[in-house]
Order: C-alpha cells, then sequence, then structure tokens
C-alpha cells in the first residue's frame, strides 16, 4: 500500500481509500452486471431451458455467453433516448441515478474482510471505518432512501401504469421497513452495539452461535423484508408486467432503463450483503478461529453470493403475491412476528442479567 | 343438485407458508441441477443452427424432382401434379424428345419447364399423391427461405437438384438427350 501511494504521490490513507473505493463500488456493480447474466441463466436452468449462451468475444470466445450483460450494455447505450412528452424532464433523468446511487451506497459500512495491521497501521476492510458512528443505521437508512428512485421514476414519467406501480412500491417499503428494522433491532439488542463489525465479531466463528441460530424467526422477518425491499417477486408489483405493464419503468428505455435495472441488482447484492453480516457471521470462516485476510474475504463473498443467488432462485420458485397480500403479510405477520422476536429477546435478556 | 367442491385443507405446516416455499424451492433446484449437468446435446432445447431437428418420417418439405441413373428426370409431363395443386403453384410446359436407350425410340414427353413458386406451395403432397410416375416428391428439407421473392420461384433444375448434397449424387444442369425429337429412325 506504501509502494502504492508513493507511486501516487499521496498519503497512504489516501492511497487505501480509493483502492477500496474502487474495489467495493467496482466490485459491487460489475458483480451486478453479472448477475443479471445469472438470472437470466439461472431461471433458464430452472425451467428447463438453455439461457443466452451465444453472445462471444470477437464472434469466437464464448464462455457460456458470460460476455451478454457486455453485449447488452453496448445495445442499450445505441438505442434511442426517448422521453416522453409530458414528462418531467429533470426529474426524468435525475430518477434512474436516484434509484443507483443509494443501492451502492449502502454497501459501504459493510466490513467484507478481517481487519489487518501492515507497517504499523490497521487497514479495515470497509468503506467506513468501525466507529464511525452511524453503523448499520445507516444501510437500513439509505435502504430507505431507495423508494425516492422508484418514486420519482414513476411520477416523472407522467403515466398511470408508472404511478400505481411507484405508489405500490412505496406503500410496500413503508409496510416492511418496520418489520425490517425491528429485526435488525434485536440484533443491536442482543449485540450490545449496532457497528457491523461489533455485529461480526459478536457472533463469533462458531456457526452455531450467528445470530440464524439464535434469531430464526429475526431472520424469517428480515430475509422476506429484503425481499419486499428490494422489489423483486414475489413482493415486486412495482413493475407486475402482468397488472401494470412494467411499472414504475414503463416509459424507461436506452441506458435509463439499463440503470433501473441495475439499481435493482445493486441492491440484491447490497441486502445479501446484510444478510451475511447480520445473521451469517459477515466475513467469519466457520471452525477457523484467526482466519487470513484473503479467507475472510473468501468467506464473506461465498456468503454473499449464496444469499444472491437465493434471491434469484426464490424469484423463479415463487409467483407474484397480490397487492393485499402483501400488506396483510406485511402488517399482520411480519410486524407482529419481528414484535414477538425483539420481546423474546428483550425478556431473555432481562432473565440473563 | 350441484357439484360439491372440496376445500382443500391446509395443515399447520402448509399455513407457516415458510415450509411450502421450502418445498418449492427443491423442486426448482432440483430442476436447475438436472438441467445443468445434462449434456447439451441431451437438452430440450435444440440450439438451431448448430444442431437440427431430425424430421419425422411423412414430413412433408422441399420438392425433388426425380431422375434416372443417366440423369434424364422422370417426369413424363402428365400435368397431372398441376391439375391436382391447391394452391396451383405448378406450372409446367411440355416438350417431345426421344431416347433410344431407354425408350426404345418411341418419343416420349418431358417438361421443358417445371416451376414451382414455394412462396404459395402449402407443401400438402398432394402433387407427390398425384404423380403417376412417382417423378415429385416432398423431402425433409425445411429451410426454405431466401432474400427476395423471386429465388423462389424453384425452376426445373433448382428441383432436379434440392438434395443433390444429401444425397452425394451429381448435380446436373442438362437433359442426356436433346430435345429436338430425332425422327430419322426409322419405324
Ligand atoms: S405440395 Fe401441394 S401446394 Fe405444394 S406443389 Fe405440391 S400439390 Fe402444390
Ligand atoms: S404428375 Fe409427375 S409425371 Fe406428371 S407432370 Fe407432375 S411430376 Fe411430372
Amino acid at each position: 500500500m506504501d509502494k502504492l501511494a508513493s507511486l501516487l504521490h499521496t498519503s497512504p490513507a489516501i492511497a487505501w481509500m480509493v483502492a477500496k473505493l474502487i474495489i467495493v463500488f467496482g466490485g459491487v456493480f460489475s458483480l451486478a452486471a453479472l448477475w443479471t447474466w445469472v438470472e437470466r441463466r439461472g431461471s433458464a436452468m430452472i425451467q428447463d431451458r438453455i439461457g443466452p449462451n451465444r453472445a462471444a468475444l470477437f464472434g469466437k470466445i464464448k464462455i457460456l455467453g458470460l460476455v451478454q450483460p457486455l453485449a447488452d450494455g453496448i445495445k442499450f447505450f445505441f438505442k434511442e433516448d426517448l422521453v416522453p412528452h409530458d414528462a418531467n424532464k429533470a426529474l426524468f433523468w435525475l430518477a434512474p441515478f436516484l434509484a443507483l446511487v443509494p443501492a451502492l451506497m449502502g454497501f459501504a459500512v459493510i466490513p467484507f474482510g478481517r481487519s489487518f495491521v501492515s507497517g504499523g497501521q490497521e487497514y479495515h476492510l470497509a468503506l467506513l471505518d468501525p466507529g464511525n458512528g452511524m453503523g448499520l443505521l445507516y444501510p437500513l437508512a439509505i435502504g430507505g432512501m431507495a423508494v425516492y428512485g422508484v418514486l420519482v421514476a414513476a411520477w416523472s414519467s407522467n403515466n398511470k401504469w408508472s404511478i400505481l406501480g411507484g405508489m405500490r412500491a412505496s406503500a410496500a417499503m413503508v409496510s416492511y421497513e418496520i418489520g425490517m428494522s425491528l429485526a435488525v433491532v434485536t440484533i443491536f439488542m442482543t449485540t450490545g452495539g449496532y457497528d457491523p463489525s461489533e455485529v461480526i465479531s459478536a457472533q463469533g466463528h462458531l456457526p452455531w452461535a450467528w445470530n440464524i441460530v439464535r434469531q430464526p424467526l429475526g431472520f424469517i422477518v428480515f430475509f422476506t423484508c429484503m425481499f419486499a425491499e428490494t422489489n423483486r417477486l414475489p413482493f415486486d408489483f412495482a413493475e407486475g408486467e402482468s397488472e401494470i405493464v412494467a411499472g414504475f419503468n414503463t416509459e424507461y428505455g436506452s441506458m435509463k432503463f439499463s440503470l433501473l435495472a441495475l439499481s435493482e441488482y445493486c441492491h440484491l447484492m447490497t441486502a445479501s450483503a446484510l444478510m451475511a453480516t447480520l445473521y451469517f457471521g459477515g466475513w467469519q470462516v466457520p471452525f477457523v478461529k484467526d482466519p487470513t485476510v484473503m479467507l475472510s474475504v473468501a468467506s464473506f463473498l461465498v456468503k454473499m453470493l449464496f444469499f444472491a443467488w437465493v434471491f434469484v432462485w426464490i424469484r423463479w420458485t415463487l409467483p407474484r403475491f397480490r397487492y393485499d397480500q402483501l400488506m396483510r403479510l406485511g402488517w399482520k405477520a411480519m410486524l407482529p412476528l419481528s414484535m414477538v422476536n425483539l420481546i423474546f429477546h428483550a425478556w431473555r435478556m432481562s432473565q440473563g442479567h | 343438485m350441484g357439484v360439491v367442491v372440496k376445500k382443500v385443507e391446509l395443515s399447520w405446516l402448509d399455513r407457516t407458508y415458510v415450509w411450502p416455499v421450502m418445498v418449492g424451492m427443491g423442486i426448482t433446484i432440483q430442476h436447475f441441477l438436472k438441467q445443468l449437468f445434462t449434456p447439451t446435446a441431451k437438452r430440450f432445447t435444440i440450439q438451431y443452427p448448430d444442431m437440427k431437428k431430425e424430421m419425422p418420417e411423412g414430413y412433408r418439405g422441399l420438392h425433388e424432382l426425380k431422375r434416372f441413373e443417366d440423369g434424364a428426370i422422370k417426369c413424363v409431363a402428365c400435368f397431372m401434379c398441376q391439375e391436382a395443386c391447391p394452391a396451383r403453384c405448378i406450372s409446367i410446359e411440355a416438350e417431345e424428345f426421344s431416347d433410344l436407350n431407354i425408350t426404345q425410340g418411341f418419343e416420349e414427353k418431358r417438361p421443358a419447364k417445371f416451376s414451382i413458386d414455394m412462396l404459395r406451395c402449402i407443401y400438402c403432397g398432394m402433387c407427390e399423391e398425384a404423380c403417376p410416375k412417382d417423378a415429385i416428391w416432398l423431402r425433409k428439407d425445411y429451410e426454405v427461405a431466401a432474400y427476395d421473392r423471386l429465388s423462389m420461384q424453384f425452376g426445373k433444375w433448382d428441383l432436379m437438384n434440392t438434395y443433390t448434397e444429401v444425397d452425394g449424387k451429381e448435380s446436373i444442369s442438362q437433359d442426356p438427350t436433346p430435345s429436338v425429337p430425332r425422327r430419322t429412325i426409322a419405324l
């Protein structure tokens, strides 16, 4: 790191920060792009089809069609960029970024590997160092912002289907935010802090001490709410194709649509990272007390990608909920369940002391 | 009395919703793994330009006009197929010729022109049914497409050569005997 810093004529701290920025945002972004391919191939396999396997570099190197996202991206760039006549132009342009930025930002606090000391200085593998005072409240707050992207996209395109989709998205967000927050609060309570590194170290390296074992109910609630948060099936009526054309992105095309779609996948990555951090011990390697940095990063990646795959897997297993069913599930099942979870753990803690 | 519809009673396990979802996920992952480990050739999807579907027996595709070993056309220009064709897409012009080898000096008829408009043809196979000489038949080639309408008008030589590559036969563009009747032969 010192060598890189001297190459760039900056201090090691700044060089490290830049490197982290590139790794985290570049990584999440490219993983999100890759996941569009995983989703398409995975869904195809689940439905006994084959999926996109023909895109090839220079017309020769096929690698299972892995360059499909690249081909899609190029195609999107060359599409005509239409803005509806009566749309609110400024907001229409802003919306994809409003959707993408919070989806990426949520990742900033999540430690993707164990901290290490080199040359007398401690390096943390998270964009924001632990003890920044925001901790895991930050991704939750940013996650709440994400609905603005959908809502602004819906509102600015001045289309009835879009507005219906936007309304649904915001209603879902409101009803699921509470259940999710209560589930997370339970974790903060049992951990005794809301810094991600604290949450991770409190879980330890033994799988039966992870929060998934301690709070399975909380996990189910959190997991379900994450689907509503990321607007994915079975809760994706913000763009229920069979009912409201394409929901909030009906009027979008070209690169703007691609940004909206990518933001969904970025959100998915952030959500899986959160799930791995909160319930599956983050970068902890099962049964290894002091993992090396590389091993811890690999462990985190495996957990995160597994959850990202579960998102895809569930999407192609379940049909879409009806709107009232979603509301009933949110208010009558998720909220009480997370409350029960909270009260149960509060009671146990009070007995413990 | 109406039909009594039996209501499905859900067990408590099904009511939790979590268990049925997990069962469903089990089913989808089974499909996923099965498809993943099936070699490409055995999957349901036929990846068209690389793999082609083997057409079943009795499939009616592109026509072929049959020929004798010496390359003479089997068709005798009897116009039966033209009459039978429901799409009216065959048009034939007959000519006379005589061939000492095969017809022993008799004068014979054969098509000077034989064309099928493949854009109108409905591949019904009536021409094959009608032909008294078994001179025309429909085979298994289904890739009948072209960039313009004119190249979909198949002439006599096109029709005689449609399957030469598949059968390993020579592509011909000339009748073995001239069309001018040889009336010098003494009967
Ligand atoms: S297949 Fe049917 S439509 Fe086509 S040329 Fe023969 S008789 Fe006519
Ligand atoms: S029915 Fe047969 S022999 Fe008669 S004109 Fe048609 S192809 Fe030739």
